[in-house]
């Protein structure tokens, strides 16, 4: 089930990059033949695609080359559905900022944004986004079996989800993978390790083979999606919980202390200078330039550091999932960017806003995204959300980096990890700053890891009760 | 302070500390600046070499490619009309009532001229929900009028601050010459006030203007796709999967050259407007 066939990327790919061109010059019948064959794939759904025809709809989305490749496609939404779609970009934070103040004031000037699945339960618990499980199961609004839900990566829905129900549909995501250099591995006799006290070990043996190169990298920057993007891992790697049964906050506890001195003894002995300021772009650039001998980071970044214009070390690179923690656990990030229906629209709205969502999530928009190539040196999409996609030969062949990173990155994607990663509760946001805050706090040595976590501890305890 | 210098070094080596003084506080001003435009220059894998390199072989590539993402060309243009509009406006409001508070009697003067600055107070981030909210209900958010309505209340307070000094400066003479003559409030502002402080009202423009052209709180959060200034629309080139310093320096000197050009060509000018309050004492 679920695989494209060839003729259909052929064609769902081809169209992609034809589709400017396709549109307006064409006269009135040839264009609509020309319609009915492009949206070809779309029109096997049993819905009305046209069923609020003339609607518009604005989006918020942040800067990246995924959505850039979303809204490069877009007009072939606009053509099937009659609904005009306008994208509006801003960086990241304020977007988030004016996402909150829009649906917070319930002006309803945007229907969507490019999401984190850590606010859903923010916006939940206000009410501010629509429960999306009433327009799947609405045969009208949805055909279910052309949708296929099933095949959208399941934690990544799970992450999606408050209370058990889908809010956020995810449209673009990635896993955190052990990004290393094959090439220094074999050099030194390093086995790619199975586990963090191996991974350890291996950076030690690296570090400054050539009296410059750092022996492991991982994001030191303070910030929710910063340290706390990797630290979490490392956390339940060692087989630590963020709260107990009763609720009470437990980043304290023995897993915790132990998690954070790893990162920190890691870090400050065997990263590069000036690792508590590097987020992941930094990281990468490093990597790129053969300046560090492996991280861990998003899969996403095997885009640039295997691009020959941008990196140094094409061809000398390993993938492979996340070492496993002393519980036995490989725990990978869960990220996705996922996209809800603002609660303050008219159902008109909302119909329009579910339509574009379905068709964006769809299985031939996924795909064509994914190949479009917007310039010449454009990358592929490595986020795409489904494990269709991913199993897809033809998808495989364009991300064909190792022969086996498509594999690490779809297994880790699919076992790595559990949608409790983080902490998904509405108090997020604070919890994410005063993790961020203990995490470095103790990586530049201002505080020990026990007592860094203690105050945090503390802190989210005390975010939990109000 | 002169005496304390005066005793402490030798004569002749005095002008040498004072000049080297001068060229570090220029060096620490400009640095980012020339780091700025030293970027905008090399290409991708030069930008990113440790230590930095300070000799390379030019390029503008990230200029071409700049100007052609069609969100810049727009956004400065969008900048443009904002930061002119706004200026304008601000100039209409703010001269004749330096002017006001500076030379005529009316009641609660004092009390309402120290209100003019009370949108300045709270940071603009404690501003920003209800603006948003209230552009939101009369439907200006992402229109030019709502965001020069709301960059004036960062411009006219300061302008009309600048423009009482300027008034206050005017010699007194000028005017009661003209009182003797029997003429008019209005005329006096008009004929013999403006005439002898366009200096001031020049400084002013080019201060409201540079304070709408460079911001970018308020436009980041008011403005759509259809009204971007160009310090929102620069932030395009730091993608979530690649910063492109490139294209981003060289957008911030383009956003920088008329500044830059402005305050070169009106320097005696601004410092003047700077120093005034200062003079005054």
């Amino acid at each position: 089930m679920g695989k494209l066939s060839r003729r259909e990327f052929m064609s769902v790919s081809a169209k992609a990059g034809g589709l400017v061109l396709a549109g307006s010059m064409s006269p009135g019948f040839l264009k609509f033949a020309r319609a009915e064959k492009k949206n070809e794939a779309y029109l096997k759904a049993k819905i009305n695609w046209r069923q609020v025809e003339g609607e518009q709809i604005k989006v918020l989305v942040t800067p990246a080359h995924y959505f850039n490749k979303f809204r490069a496609v877009s007009p072939q939404f606009t053509d099937l559905t009659g609904i005009k779609v306008e994208f509006e970009i801003i960086p990241p934070r304020e977007m988030r900022e004016k996402a909150v103040l829009d649906l917070g004031a319930k002006t309803g000037n945007y229907v969507s944004h490019t999401g984190d699945p850590m606010f859903l339960s923010l916006y939940e618990a206000n009410k501010w986004v629509e429960p999306l499980d009433e327009y799947i199961n609405d045969p009208k609004l949805t055909d279910k079996v052309w949708f296929d839900l099933e095949d959208i990566i399941p934690l990544w829905r799970a992450a999606d989800s408050v209370k058990g129900r889908l809010y956020g549909m995810p449209v673009e995501g990635e896993a955190t993978i052990h990004i290393y250099r094959k090439d220094i591995y074999e050099k030194l006799g390093i086995k790619p390790p199975q586990t963090l006290e191996e991974f350890k070990e291996s950076a030690k043996k690296a570090h400054k083979l050539d009296g410059k190169i750092a022996g492991a990298a991982l994001r030191g920057f303070r910030g929710a999606g910063q340290n706390v993007y990797i630290w979490p891992s490392l956390f339940l790697a060692f087989g630590g919980k963020w709260f107990d049964d009763k609720g009470s906050p437990q980043v304290n506890s023995e897993a915790g202390v132990k998690s954070l001195e790893f990162y920190c003894d890691l870090l400050q002995n065997y990263g590069p200078p000036g690792v508590e300021n590097m987020n992941w772009p930094e990281i990468m650039e490093g990597f790129a330039g053969g300046n560090i001998v492996q991280y861990i980071d998003a899969n996403s970044t095997a885009s640039i550091i295997e691009n020959t214009n941008k990196s140094k070390v094409v061809g000398k690179i390993g993938y492979q999932r996340w070492p496993k923690g002393p519980s036995g656990r490989r725990v990978t990030s869960i990220w996705n960017w996922t996209m809800s229906i603002n609660a303050a629209l008219s159902r008109k709205k909302k119909v329009a806003t579910w339509l574009y969502i379905q068709w964006l999530a769809s299985r031939p928009t996924q795909f064509s995204s994914a190949v479009f190539k917007e310039n010449q040196d454009a990358v592929v999409r490595t986020g795409v959300n489904r494990i269709s996609i991913w199993s897809d030969p033809e998808y495989r062949k364009v991300i064909h980096y190792t022969p086996d990173y498509a594999d690490v990155v779809l297994t880790s994607m699919r076992q790595d990890t559990d949608a409790d990663w983080r902490p998904r509760v509405p108090q997020w946001p604070k919890i994410g700053e005063a993790m961020a805050v203990a995490i470095q706090s103790a990586l530049v040595k201002q505080a020990t890891p026990k007592k860094a976590l203690d105050e945090a501890n503390e802190n989210i305890a005390k975010f939990m009760v109000r | 302070m002169a005496h304390h210098m005066k005793s402490k070094w030798p004569i002749f080596l005095r002008p040498v500390m004072v000049r080297s003084l001068y060229v570090l506080m220029i060096l620490v001003w400009a640095f980012p600046v020339l780091w700025v435009i030293l970027t905008s220059l090399k290409n991708r894998t030069e930008i990113f070499t440790l230590p930095p390199t300070i000799i390379f072989r030019p390029t503008i590539e990230h200029y071409i490619e700049a100007l052609l993402a069609h969100d810049i060309l727009k956004g400065i243009f969008n900048s443009l009309i904002v930061a002119c509009g706004a200026t304008l406006i601000t100039l209409l409001i703010a001269v004749p009532a330096g002017y006001a508070f500076s030379r005529v009697r009316f009641p609660f003067r004092t009390r309402l001229s120290f209100f003019a600055l009370l949108a300045q107070m709270a940071p603009p981030i404690g501003l920003i929900i209800p603006c948003f909210l209230f552009l939101s209900r009369f439907r200006m958010l992402d229109t030019y009028v709502g965001l020069i309505a709301v960059h004036m209340t960062l411009t006219v307070p300061f302008s009309i601050w600048l423009m009482i000094t300027y008034f206050q400066d005017l010699p007194p003479s000028l005017e009661e010459a003209a009182i003797m003559d029997g003429v008019s409030l209005f005329n006096m502002f008009l004929k013999v006030a403006l005439p002898n402080a366009w200096g001031g009202v020049g400084v002013t423009a080019i201060f409201a203007f540079i304070e709408s052209w460079n911001e970018f709180l308020y436009a980041v959060v008011l403005t759509g796709s259809r009204t971007k200034t160009a310090p929102v629309a620069i932030f395009g080139f730091l993608a979530a999967e690649e910063s492109r310093w490139g294209p981003f320096t060289a957008t911030g000197v383009l956003i920088m050259a008329p500044v830059i050009m402005i305050a070169l060509v009106a320097q005696g000018q601004i410092v003047k407007g700077m120093t005034m309050g200062a003079t005054k004492g």
